[in-house]
């Protein structure tokens, strides 16, 4: 049941991969990236990992895929298809992805997979207690540190966005 | 977790709106003129592509909205062990909130909330 689950969500994320690629109507190819990130929180809840495929499911369904579309929108000429690839820039662009795939599945034939003996699954507590841990082995530090990389982010974001006006 | 359960839901939902919509087609009366192929807009019709460029407001409020939902991220693993950790874990979760609502405060300063 699970295998076949699998495979009905990779055979949407490799169709809507490729419609979102080839898509020559930007927004529609943005549409698809989203259906992609969705099929990916499936596969993720799909091997147990719920937050993760949670967190997938927030930030890039819902965030990043907001702002891919409003930086989309921001174009200016928008309405205007893009223009079709000429065929050298195709076979290029084949090539490079024949090898990224070679070389990929060279190193999962390559490596020495073991079937695991024990079988955890991590839970949302787990993750919580390592990310807040003062203790021994916690992460403490690194989460804090985390919202002073979102306050740089703000900070970018608004100087970029309001450009000069903030000299005024 | 009921794989099935999932599987029968989505092709239960698929078949539905499948059927639907061949039924419909099937039942509906068809009929075809010019001016039903024009846009539902009142007014004079539009001249030129209706595409335009938004403000780069929409962006930041779009960036704003992405930095907070990283955070609602971080904040559920935070209160799912909250009970566990004790006090500790509430000075945590004030700081990273602090430094976050110094971002908040910075937007709000240089009127980046403001819609002009």
């Amino acid at each position: 049941m699970e295998t076949i689950l699998f495979y009905i969500l990779s055979a949407l994320i490799v169709i809507f991969s490729i419609a979102s690629v080839s898509s020559r109507k930007i927004l529609r190819a943005v549409t698809y990236l989203l259906f992609v990130l969705i099929a990916i929180s499936g596969i993720y809840f799909l091997v147990d990992y719920s937050f993760l495929g949670a967190v997938q499911l927030t930030v890039y369904g819902g965030g990043v895929i907001v702002l891919i579309i409003f930086s989309v929108l921001l174009v200016h000429h928008i309405e205007l298809e893009l223009e079709v690839t000429p065929l050298k820039k195709k076979i290029i662009a084949g090539l490079i992805s024949a090898t990224g795939l070679g070389i990929t599945l060279w190193a999962i034939y390559t490596f020495p997979f073991t079937n695991a003996t024990t079988y955890k699954s991590i839970e949302v507590a787990d993750i919580g207690r390592k990310l807040l841990g003062y203790g021994d082995g916690g992460f403490i530090l690194p989460f804090e540190v985390i919202s002073v990389l979102l306050l740089a982010v703000i900070i970018g974001a608004i100087v970029i966005a309001k450009g000069k006006k903030l000299n005024e | 977790m009921g794989y099935e359960a999932i599987l029968v839901l989505l092709l239960a939902g698929v078949f539905l709106i499948v059927l639907a919509n061949f039924l419909s087609n099937l039942l509906s009366h068809k009929s075809d003129n010019p001016a039903k192929r024009e846009p539902y807009e009142c007014g004079i019709e539009t001249i030129g592509p209706t595409w335009i460029q938004f403000k780069v407001g929409y962006y930041l409020f779009a960036i704003l909205f992405l930095v907070f939902d990283v955070e609602v991220a971080f904040l559920i693993p935070w209160a799912v062990v909250y009970k566990e950790i004790g006090t500790v874990a509430l000075v945590e979760i004030i700081i990273f909130l602090f430094i976050l609502g110094l971002g908040l405060a910075y937007a709000w300063k240089k009127r980046a909330l403001k819609w002009e």
